[in-house]
């Protein structure tokens, strides 16, 4: 029964984390006018964290350069199990307008395994809530799984 | 036997009723409400009420990350050690005449019993040895030296008032205080209180280190301070005690400046038999500092958390030195002359 | 009657072993041996004299050669044990015990070492000889040997930086004090042709004029250079910065009780002033300025052992703001800080010295995570820090909560708003002082490890078990307050309150009566608090015991069970590839910051509480123009501290 109370409890409470991969801060304000009262992600339980320790969801921005890659890796190496990657906007996905540049080494995908993808340049407040619930939904699946 | 009984209730007092079941629900409760008010001034929804325990639950059940950098024992031991003396300082504190350990503490001992979760944090903070982390710590600690000195003064005047009154000189047992507001109605209703009442409001927010107040712990600056190494458990039992922290400064300005409020519950039973008096006249003064935690609550967390910006930390030092300490010292004066 | 005898053998022994070591002291083994012998059997003859001094309340007078007082007289040489004595004895005696079983191992390493242990037992018979001794003089040849004993051992080792210098500000600055002594007591034998403590203060309070008020003041300042009050303070910096661990412990938890306790007996029994207004200030606000002043230097050092000294002198603050506000609930307090004062600080000195002796460095800025590489020693020195910053339930929250009871207390009763200025002094310099010892935890046990500490060990056994044996008193005087206070600090108190009880005893009875003397105060250590500690430490361990089960005996966290496993390591090793060269699994249990091979980032010593300093930067600046490190500077600060002494000695009394 317990073990039930934290698994819907994982699926009330997810924290998120926010990383640029060199992003074009388009995306890193659509994520943060979630929080803001016209949408408020917070009545689902979503608060932003400054820390990758204690994270749930990691949500990425940005077509992943050179220079981004290893602080990336690391900051996702660093949220505690389970959790989830997001990445959101085109960018991290295919590249986006920034594909083929020398510094670009993404998409994300390469080397880690991401679990939702939100597309757009940038997604609108409601594809991002949207796909952070899906995110919370895989999240709970997660610890589910590991019972 | 007798013994047995009395060690059963003396538990029932440490793990239920005021120990650590009352302090986890009410604590989290109150945090909870705190986070609704706030959303809802800023016309949001907000989260459910009960955010708080999800929170908890799903903390619990995350992973625990040592740093290879962290001394381990300190790292998972602080919080536990913090969250067992935030309980245990619940326990010294008056629900109106109720008073599980009488006799344990006076207020200059809690005063520095709330220094210990403080130190708590900042000792597995220290031990975690993120620069992160030690930023923050040296913003708690210098906001633990602000608001150290508002609440000294405004304890001394409640000291003295009281003891002015009951003819010792000066009164440091909480429990007294409380039973000659019982006696005589709440301090809140004097002229010399009324400055140490609204410092008292501005000191709640800098000890549980709320909106404006929480330079120490920046999310958006300093990755979340002190805790920034924590995850899992030990973060969950940090929560809870800062949870709890809340409800503690609230019911101890209670217990200050508020306690006469339970003597009219006590009135209401006269001529019921002591037994159901006693148990039901209990729940209702629950009830009651329950209810005036929430507005304590709502004035000094919610409100100035929804209107206000971060202070920078020497700013926060300077305001907590000059307004609010002198917003305690007139009280200190003006008791002193016997208003 | 043995007894009579063990005042004399506790200091003759300390003697004795300094002279036996000069001559056979180069063997290792026996110079161990005498060394031991000679700071436990003090400690032994003093822990006898417990039973009958504190708890029967007898004064112990020993005549040297049987030369009694005869016809009114006291001629002879007197060593006279009351409560206030013995107290102040034990503390030395055992404060010197830890030393000595520290020094074994510390001070292996150096040259010279024989010479170490005779000045080290010189400066032991010094102080145990003032604080026991019944007579003026005597009081001042004692203060001459303990004080070259402590420039000899300032300058100890004369490699280090600065140590010579400290030493040469010590002698000149504390041969001013020694003089001063030697001037009082002349001009008080002019008036009264008498050495003898208890004929002395039968004799001068009724004979106040101005030779003896002046006699008063410079003994006063006399003593206050040897407790290292302001404005000597700069002295106890410099002198702890060079000087050995065991030789600070000596310094600051032996030395410094020798001027207090000068203090004590000069102001309440030789002249018995303290029932009035202007000398309860005088020692109240030296008190208060001394503990303020010398936190906020703290504050501002980084380096570990000169932090520690200035911190020292602010607890002397306490103790003389207690003991000047003239309450038997104040002096009792205050004596109580004086103990664990002796306590605690002898226990950081000595984790310094640990640090020092397995780094080479007390800079706080160099050092960093030792927790890991020395654990035993973080333990104590957090044990020492919680009872000097005084969180409960150590020892050092016992005699502060006295304190500010007996502060406030006091300003009721008197009537006088400003005592209430010294509680909040009081309480104050108390989260100071704690803001100051997290930064050193901060800086020194914690934090990232420098690579040139890899190497690090636990200091060695004997070196532990001094630091232990401190440790555990700090934990047993902080958890039994009602044992200390009634056993100890009590009768030390009635002793000092009750100085007519002291010239009979070794006048002869009804001597003091004779001169139309009553003891000025009633004795009642009232207070209105309530402190349990043992209560709230059962509390904290149900509590504690309660929220461990719960915490472990469920395992939430499966995932890192199962993380734990044989097969998802290996799941693990079999997907890394995936991930290229920044392998996800590397940087995981690394902190959260870029994780760039940069220059560490940690905040240093000075910036710690950078919040706290800028809006006091002023005072700051002004503190650190003023502590010039010219020894011209400091005795004229000394001079000009004797002159307002005098003055205020002379108008105002």
């Amino acid at each position: 029964m317990f073990q039930k109370l934290i698994t819907e409890s994982t699926g009330k409470s997810p924290w998120l984390f926010h990383i640029n991969a060199g992003s074009c801060n388009g995306c890193d304000i659509e994520l943060v006018a979630v929080l803001t009262p016209r949408y408020d992600a917070e009545r689902l339980g979503f608060k932003l964290t400054g820390s990758p320790r204690q994270a749930d969801i990691v949500v990425v921005t940005g077509p992943v350069t050179k220079q981004s890659l290893p602080r990336v890796l690391r900051a996702i190496s660093q949220v505690p199990e389970p959790r989830c990657i997001v990445t959101m906007g085109s960018c991290p996905q295919s590249g986006n307008v920034f594909r083929g540049s020398y510094s670009i080494v993404g998409p994300l995908s390469k080397y880690v395994d991401v679990d939702v993808d939100v597309a757009g340049c940038a997604p609108k407040p409601e594809a991002v809530i949207d796909g952070l619930a899906l995110a919370t939904k895989i999240l709970m699946e997660k610890r589910g799984q590991k019972k | 036997m007798t013994i047995i009984i009395d060690g059963l209730r003396y538990l029932a007092y440490i793990l239920i009723f005021p120990g650590f079941l009352f302090c986890f629900l009410t604590g989290l409760l109150l945090c909870g409400i705190d986070r609704k008010l706030v959303a809802r001034m800023q016309k949001r929804i907000g989260p459910p009420i009960l955010q708080p325990f999800y929170d908890f639950f799903k903390l619990l059940g995350k992973e625990t990350i040592v740093p290879a950098a962290a001394n381990k024992t300190v790292f998972l031991l602080a919080p536990l050690v913090g969250l067992a003396a935030q309980v245990v300082l619940q326990l010294f504190i008056p629900v109106f005449q109720f008073n599980a350990f009488h006799g344990v503490a006076d207020v200059i001992v809690i005063l520095y019993l709330l220094l210990i979760p403080a130190l708590s944090v900042i000792l597995g903070a220290a031990s975690s040895g993120s620069p992160y982390a030690g930023v923050g710590l040296s913003r708690e600690m210098v906001t633990v030296l602000s608001v150290e000195l508002p609440l000294v003064l405004v304890l001394l005047a409640v000291a003295k008032t009281v003891g002015n009154a009951i003819g010792t000189g000066l009164c440091f047992s909480l429990t007294d205080i409380v039973n000659y507001q019982i006696a005589n109605g709440s301090l809140i209703t004097r002229l010399s209180m009324l400055p140490a009442v609204a410092a008292m409001l501005l000191i709640i927010p800098g000890e549980t280190g709320s909106h404006p107040f929480d330079a120490a712990e920046a999310e958006t600056e300093i990755c979340e301070g002190m805790l920034a190494e924590y995850s899992g458990a030990p973060l969950a039992v940090y929560k809870l005690s800062h949870a709890i922290k809340l409800l503690t400064l609230t019911s101890m300005f209670v217990a200050l400046f508020l306690g006469g409020i339970g003597g009219g519950v006590m009135a209401m039973f006269t001529g019921v038999s002591p037994v159901v008096a006693g148990s039901v006249g209990l729940l209702l003064e629950i009830l009651i500092l329950f209810v005036l935690c929430v507005v304590l609550v709502a004035i000094c967390v919610s409100l100035i958390h929804a209107v206000t910006a971060r202070l920078r930390i020497e700013q926060l030092f300077k305001y907590y030195w000059t307004v609010v300490t002198g917003l305690a010292a007139i009280s200190v004066v003006l008791a002193w002359y016997g208003l | 009657m043995m007894m009579q005898h063990y005042p004399i053998l506790a200091i003759m022994t300390y003697f004795l072993g300094a002279f036996l070591i000069v001559i056979f002291g180069k063997a290792r083994a026996i110079r161990n041996a005498v060394g031991f012998l000679a700071t436990a059997v003090p400690l032994c003859l003093l822990i006898m004299l417990v039973k009958p001094v504190m708890m029967n309340g007898e004064i112990i007078a020993y005549w040297m050669g049987g030369r009694v007082p005869a016809g009114g007289y006291a001629i002879g040489i007197a060593l006279e044990v009351d409560a206030l004595s013995l107290f102040f004895g034990l503390l030395i005696a055992t404060a010197v015990f830890a030393a000595m079983l520290y020094s074994f191992s510390y001070m292996s390493h150096d040259d010279n070492e024989p010479q170490y242990y005779t000045l080290f037992l010189m400066l032991c018979g010094g102080v145990m000889g003032l604080v026991l001794s019944g007579d003026l003089f005597n009081m001042f040849i004692m203060v001459e040997i303990l004080t070259f004993a402590a420039v000899a051992l300032t300058a100890f080792r004369n490699t280090v930086f600065g140590a010579l210098e400290a030493a040469f500000k010590y002698l000149v600055v504390g041969s001013i004090g020694s003089s001063c002594i030697l001037a009082g007591t002349i001009m008080l034998y002019a008036q009264a042709h008498t050495l003898n403590f208890a004929q002395l203060s039968a004799m001068i309070p009724g004979n106040l004029n101005v030779a003896t008020m002046v006699a008063y003041a410079l003994l006063f300042i006399g003593f206050c250079t040897k407790a290292f009050l302001v404005p000597f303070h700069p002295l106890a910096a410099d002198a702890h910065g060079a000087a050995p661990a065991p030789v600070s412990v000596l310094i600051s938890g032996v030395l410094t009780k020798s001027g207090l306790y000068g203090i004590i007996r000069l102001t309440y029994i030789l002249f018995r002033t303290m029932n009035l207004g202007s000398v309860q200030f005088w020692l109240v606000f030296l008190g208060s300025v001394s503990m303020f002043v010398c936190v906020t230097m703290a504050l501002a050092q980084h380096d570990f052992k000169r932090l520690l000294a200035f911190h020292s002198i602010s607890q002397i603050g306490y103790v003389l703001t207690a003991a000047g506000l003239a309450t038997a609930l104040g002096v009792s307090a205050g004596l109580y800080h004086a103990m664990n004062h002796t306590l605690f600080k002898g226990l950081l000195f000595l984790c310094a010295g640990a640090v020092l002796h397995e780094t080479g460095t007390t800079d706080l800025d160099k050092l960093g995570g030792l927790s890991k590489k020395m654990p035993q020693t973080t333990v104590l020195f957090l044990v020492g820090a919680f009872s000097i910053s005084g969180i409960p339930p150590f020892n050092g929250f016992a005699s502060k909560w006295l304190i500010y009871q007996a502060t406030y207390q006091k300003a009721v009763e008197s009537g006088n708003i400003g005592f209430v200025l010294v509680t909040i002094c009081c309480l104050v310099t108390s989260t100071l002082t704690l803001a100051s010892f997290v930064k050193v935890t901060q800086s020194v046990f914690f934090g990232q490890l420098p690579k040139e500490y890899e190497n690090v060990r636990e200091v060695s056994f004997g070196m532990r078990l001094a630091m232990g044996l401190l440790a555990l008193l700090c934990i047993v005087t902080g958890l039994f307050p009602g044992l200390v206070t009634s056993f100890l600090t009590e009768p030390a108190a009635r002793a000092v309150f009750g100085a007519n009880t002291y010239i009979n005893a070794m006048m002869g009875a009804g001597y003091a009566e004779g001169f139309g003397l009553v003891d000025a105060l009633p004795v009642s250590f009232l207070s209105v608090g309530v402190w349990s500690p043992i209560s709230w430490l059962c509390l904290l361990m149900i509590m504690l015991l309660a929220v461990a089960i719960v915490a472990v005996s469920t395992k939430y966290d499966q995932v890192s069970a199962l993380a734990r496993t044989a097969a998802a390591e290996e799941a693990a090793a079999a997907a890394g590839p995936r991930y290229g060269s920044g392998s996800l699994a590397e940087g995981k249990y690394e902190l959260f910051f870029g994780g760039e091979e940069t220059v560490f980032s940690q905040v240093g010593g000075d910036d710690m509480f950078w919040g706290f300093k800028h809006n006091w930067r002023h005072y700051f600046s002004f503190m650190h123009n003023l502590h010039s490190g010219i020894v011209n500077d400091y005795s004229l600060w000394a001079v000009i501290a004797l002159a307002l002494a005098m003055l205020y000695a002379i108008i105002v009394l």
